[in-house]
């Protein structure tokens, strides 16, 4: 029995009939109108503005429109004008919204646990900065993420001037260490290198993902997209190779691919540069691999100037150094710039130094500005031990009391960058200035005024920080030079410029690994990246490319491994590296190479707040400073208990028939295509009339080529359109509430998947199957070709789901969005994110995607207001709007000159499952790949 | 045997039948009823308002135009409230004491917004856009009755569905020139159905699309 006085039958009788009487008496809810006092100016209720400003990742800037209804942003969008963003943007660009207003935020400064004020934190700060002027700034360290903006690194350059013993340390879990360690090798200098996909024709990929996640991969998948738009006009089709251990999304669209154990891709790129003339010696490569390369040889010699080979980030720097051998000999299509970040003399040290500082007591005050190395410092090196341990006086400013906060004397709660000024640079080094879209929710700092206390400038806000930096290197007009900086989102000319390399050298080979057992190769997320997201319910349960896993992560080993030691797909496993051991569930995928386990990073978070807490498994715990993205030596046993792996609609072979669903072609069948008219639609004979339009007919052509499965346009989605999170516990009940899925079909032999996406919203059929059977008619059609949902007619009988061919249709089980919110996701500050234009739904109702029925009706309004057409392209969907590859295209197909319209006469144009008579205003573009007829005999 | 019932019991269960049939359709009736009744629909209730501000005496007796006060009801879907400010343009002269404007003056001091009871409530599943109704013909007369005749707002129409559809499956007899929108005594003239279908074409409005669900509902 509970504590609670029991409830009589009567009692409970009598409760009941009182609320029900106490209902029944209600009135309307009586509804405030609250105006302002002094309205701003340009604000109209009603109508949003947009704001251009940028967020980091990495500390790379991509550049974000905003949506801002009346001092509340609801909605990111790319910048046109932005290089790392050109208009579209990616999951982690689009989920920064729910961040802002995540109830876990940290709202107050804290001396330990103890809430305390931010005066107390002055005076207890200022003894320390005058004990460590006092020694010339020996003992104060300070530990950061990778820096890009140029207002912080010259406020820390004006501390270092100030304190020359001053200790920086930066720390970046997913960073760019590899690659320029790389350059440094080839040219005597670190440097970056910008590749430009979109003027290569022959790529070959070693261990690198450039279109997967990742502060470049919007500028990535454009220019990719640009080379492979398979169309009857004719452009140029690239070809792309990947050489890696696990399956990636750059993986998933090459035209060939083939797996290798970490130790054979250093092999393979040692005998790539032996044949294009570099003394090196290696050991011969097997059959299979001696093939592929010979075939990526001949393809790479024959398109000079235009093939270009990619190294990824967690290659050894030898492997980089040898790519930019590689290159130069190609002449390859990469710029070389000067590293984006802090100048090469006053670079900062890794945090290894400072956990060997901290334990020697070396340390007096350290402040940890943004940094979690709690959480994501290697397993090796102890710093939560380190912290702990330490008698110095620790600082933790950031958005969330996380793992390193909890260790630190001191936590700050640091301003979200939606909320504050700032500059920031990109990866190819155009400069933006960030302009807040929303007062500070909390009584939160920035870290550029943390720095301005150190230096004595107590008041200096970010806003004056950011304008010092800029007015001394614009002279001029600054005002106005400002202001257009300000509304365009980028400094212009600001890229950096391509430096002349000096001929590369070739690096000394690293020692091969001679250690048995799999390898342990760790990734970035793709939806938490390196747990910093760990809090973000959208990104929790957006499902990962190619594994659908949602609410976790999963190490992923080839069938043969997985074989030879009774493993079977979903168990968990216990993986032990030296010490150190953890438990994950495991996924059998083929495409992984033998002799390779990999797992991403990110998750296993014990601080990260409602959401993240305890969600999938820590794999920094096993992660070594000296060897961060490939340890040999693992042991991996099964534990014959299932993993209680999350995933929403697997992945799934096609054979025979289903086939048809995701359809692909070779370029030559493509080619050979193009003189025919184009396949006309299915159309079975039916009962329903023809659809006739005499107004918009609104359609969807989504070209699967082009996709690259990031995602971008399922958060885009859910932004837009209020849709909630369900919960780990429904998705494990089947049930999620995402409006767009990305269906990811095997097309390839099953030893060696050819992985496709294929984008699945709502089809729009203009013979709707849905329609008859809703006895209520809340499924109906409107004048434009919209199916529409109507709520406040739907009486949950989910008939329309049953007879959906495509299953787009989700059903409000609970109220995920109206008072049975997954976890804090009902908390009122959440609220403040939805979008005006759209309906919450409520519990019981049916919902799907509408083609952005508010944006459409918003450009229809607009156009009846002022008395003309709706131009095309006027509508653009969030999915659209988001897709860094541009693969989907929304418009009115009654003007032929629409994009919509001319997609349609495409060769490869099919509607998915056409010969239902379903008549779909969504249709596909099948997915055109280029393979190498000298790899075509069952090689790859 | 003796007899269980007696005499007057079929007319008991007569009785009961009848009642019972007269009830079901009495509730019935109710249901279909009471939502067109003041109860529901709130017409013509007047709300107690912060401020007894009279609509009657700014927009009849001194003649001040309805865009002064809602500024963007040509530019979004809310006309708008004024804020604290529009007031205090004109009240910061005159009537600087009266008792009856202590609550705007105490807002403007205090910087703290007065709170306005509304007084017509869509649901929140409609989304009524003020500006394409007052571009395309609509007068503000037409739904909310003739504001300035009255001291305190109250709501005139009934707000419903039903009442909606109305005009969206013929709005021709409601369609006004673009220079009488804001006219508060516009009345139809004994050609107006003719003008009406002239209007409809000034304006280009497709009355046969206006019932589709999407265009309140999204």
């Amino acid at each position: 029995m509970t504590d609670a006085p029991p409830l009589s039958r009567r009692q409970a009788a009598l409760a009941l009939i009182a609320s029900a009487a106490s209902l029944a008496s209600c009135d309307k809810p009586e509804e405030e109108i609250i105006p302002y006092v002094e309205q701003p100016e340009r604000v109209v209720p009603g109508v949003p503005l947009r704001f251009a400003t940028s967020l980091p990742l990495n500390g790379y800037a991509r550049g974000v429109l905003a949506t801002v209804f009346e001092g509340r942003p609801v909605k990111l969008e790319g910048n046109p004008a932005h290089p790392a963003s050109l208009g579209a943007t990616d999951v982690f660009l689009e989920a920064e919204l729910l961040s802002l207003y995540d109830p876990d935020r940290s709202r107050a400064v804290r001396e330990g646990a103890r809430i305390a004020s931010w005066d107390a934190f002055l005076g207890a700060l200022r003894p320390q900065i005058r004990h460590a002027e006092s020694k010339g700034g020996h003992g104060l360290s300070l530990l950061t993420g990778h820096i890009t903006s140029p207002t912080m690194l010259r406020l820390i350059a004006e501390l270092r001037a100030r304190l020359p013993g001053l200790a920086w340390h930066a720390h970046e879990a997913a960073g760019t260490g590899n690659s320029l360690a790389g350059a440094a090798l080839a040219f005597g200098r670190p440097l970056a290198a910008v590749q430009r996909l979109d003027r290569a024709a022959v790529v070959l990929a070693i261990d690198a993902d450039p279109l997967g996640p990742g502060p470049d991969q919007i500028r990535h998948g454009r220019e990719f997209a640009s080379r492979r738009s398979a169309r009857r006009a004719g452009k140029p089709f690239s070809r792309l190779y990947v050489v890696e251990p696990a399956m990636t999304i750059t993986g998933a669209k090459a035209d060939h691919r083939l797996p290798l154990a970490p130790a054979e891709l250093r092999d393979f790129a040692a005998a790539l540069a032996i044949r294009l003339g570099g003394e090196l010696s290696a050991p011969p490569l097997a059959p299979r691999a001696q093939a592929f390369l010979d075939a990526v040889l001949d393809d790479l010699r024959a398109h000079p100037g235009e093939a270009m080979v990619l190294a990824g980030e967690w290659q050894p720097p030898e492997v980089h150094a040898l790519v930019h051998w590689i290159n130069q000999r190609l002449g390859a299509p990469v710029d070389l710039i000067e590293p984006v970040g802090p100048d090469l003399a006053e670079a900062p040290a890794p945090l290894g130094a400072l956990v060997e500082a901290l334990r020697e007591d070396r340390v007096d005050t350290l402040l940890i500005l943004g940094a979690n190395p709690a959480y994501d410092g290697p397993g090796d090196l102890r710093v939560a031990e380190a912290l702990r341990a330490s008698r110095a006086f620790t600082v933790h400013l950031g958005p969330w009391r996380d793992e390193t906060a909890a260790l630190c004397r001191w936590h700050l709660p640091e301003t979200h960058p939606l909320e504050d000024w700032a500059d920031l640079r990109a990866t190819d080094g155009t400069a933006s200035v960030c302009q807040p879209l929303i007062r500070p929710l909390y009584a939160t700092r920035s870290a550029a005024w943390l720095l301005g206390v150190v230096l004595g400038r107590q008041d200096e806000g970010s806003h004056a920080a950011v304008r010092a930096t800029w007015a001394a290197r614009q002279g001029g007009n600054f005002e106005a030079w400002w202001r257009r900086v300000l509304h365009e989102g980028v400094v212009p000319e600001s890229a950096a410029p391509p430096v002349a390399a000096p001929p590369a050298r070739l690096p000394a080979l690293p020692e091969r690994p001679s250690v048995g057992g799999l390898t342990l190769v760790l990734r970035p997320d793709a939806t938490v990246w390196d747990g910093r997201y760990a809090n973000n319910a959208w990104l929790q349960e957006c499902p990962k490319p190619l594994t659908r896993n949602v609410w976790g992560n999963a190490a992923q080993i080839a069938p043969v491994e997985a074989a030879a030691r009774h493993i079977t797909d979903g168990e968990m496993v216990r993986l032990e590296l030296g010490d150190r051991s953890v438990e994950v569930p495991v996924m059998v995928r083929a495409g992984t190479a033998p002799g390779v386990l990999s797992l991403t990073l990110g998750h296993g978070r014990a601080r990260a707040g409602a959401i993240g807490d305890g969600v999938g498994t820590d794999a920094y715990a096993l992660r070594r400073a000296a060897m961060p993205w490939a340890m040999p030596g693992l042991v991996l046993g099964g534990l014959g208990r299932p993993g209680g792996l999350l995933r929403e609609q697997p992945d799934q072979r096609l054979d025979g028939e289903a086939r048809e669903l995701f359809q692909t072609l070779s370029l030559s069948d493509f080619t050979a295509r193009i003189p025919a008219a184009p396949p006309p639609p299915a159309r079975p004979p039916s009962l329903n009339p023809d659809a006739v339009s005499d107004t918009h007919a609104w359609a969807m052509v989504i070209d699967t080529t082009l996709c690259i499965g990031c995602n971008a346009c399922v958060i885009a989605c859910q932004s837009e359109n209020n849709v909630p999170v369900v919960g780990p516990e429904q998705v494990a009940g089947g049930r999620d509430m995402h409006w767009l899925r990305i269906d990811t079909y095997d097309v390839g032999p099953a030893e060696d998947p050819r992985p496709g996406f294929q984008p699945v919203p709502c089809m729009h059929c203009e013979h709707a199957p849905c329609e008859p059977v809703c006895p209520v008619a809340a499924s109906v059609h409107d004048a434009e070709g919209l199916n529409v949902q109507v709520y406040n007619r739907c009486i949950g009988t989910r008939f329309c789901q049953a007879n959906c061919p495509y299953k787009v249709r989700r059903f409000n089980w609970r109220g995920y969005a109206d008072g049975q919110e997954y976890a804090n996701q009902g908390a009122p500050v959440i609220a403040a994110q939805r979008n005006p234009e759209v309906t919450v739904r409520a519990r019981g109702v049916m919902e799907k995607c509408t083609y952005c029925t508010q944006r459409i009706s918003a450009a229809r309004r607009a156009s009846e207001r002022e008395g003309r057409e709706i131009a095309d392209g006027e509508v653009v969907t969030a999915c659209q709007a988001a897709c860094p590859s541009r693969a989907i295209i929304f418009g009115d197909l009654t003007k032929p000159e629409s994009g919509v319209a001319q997609l349609r006469q495409e060769p490869q144009h099919y509607a998915l499952l056409g010969h239902l008579g379903t008549r779909p205003r969504t249709t596909y573009l099948a997915e055109v790949i280029n393979p190498n007829p000298a790899l075509e005999d069952g090689a790859t | 045997m003796a007899q269980i019932f007696p005499a007057y019991a079929n007319t008991v269960a007569r009785a009961v039948i009848l009642g019972a049939g007269a009830l079901v359709a009495g509730g019935l009736g109710l249901l279909l009823v009471l939502p067109a009744t003041s109860h529901v629909t709130r017409q013509d209730i007047i709300v107690e308002q912060p401020v007894q501000f009279s609509h009657e005496h700014h927009a009849g007796g001194l003649g001040i135009d309805c865009r002064y006060c809602h500024t963007s009801v040509e530019q979004s879907r809310f006309a708008g409230i004024p804020p604290t400010h529009t007031c205090m343009t004109c009240h910061s002269q005159i009537w600087t004491n009266a008792e009856m404007l202590a609550p705007v003056r105490r807002s403007l001091a205090e910087g703290v917004p007065l709170r306005w009871q509304r007084v017509h409530v869509l649901p929140d599943y409609v989304f009524f856009d003020h500006s394409v109704h007052v571009t395309n013909g609509v007068g503000c007369s037409t739904c909310h009755g003739a504001v300035n005749r009255m001291p305190q707002v109250r709501q005139v129409a009934p707000l419903t569905m039903g009442w909606c559809l109305d005009c969206h499956r013929d709005p021709a007899p409601n369609l006004r020139a673009p220079s009488e929108i804001y006219n508060m005594d516009w009345t139809p003239s004994s050609d107006q159905r003719e003008r009406g279908g002239r209007l409809l074409e000034h304006y280009g409005i497709r009355s046969e699309h206006l019932t589709d669900c999407s265009r309140c509902h999204r």
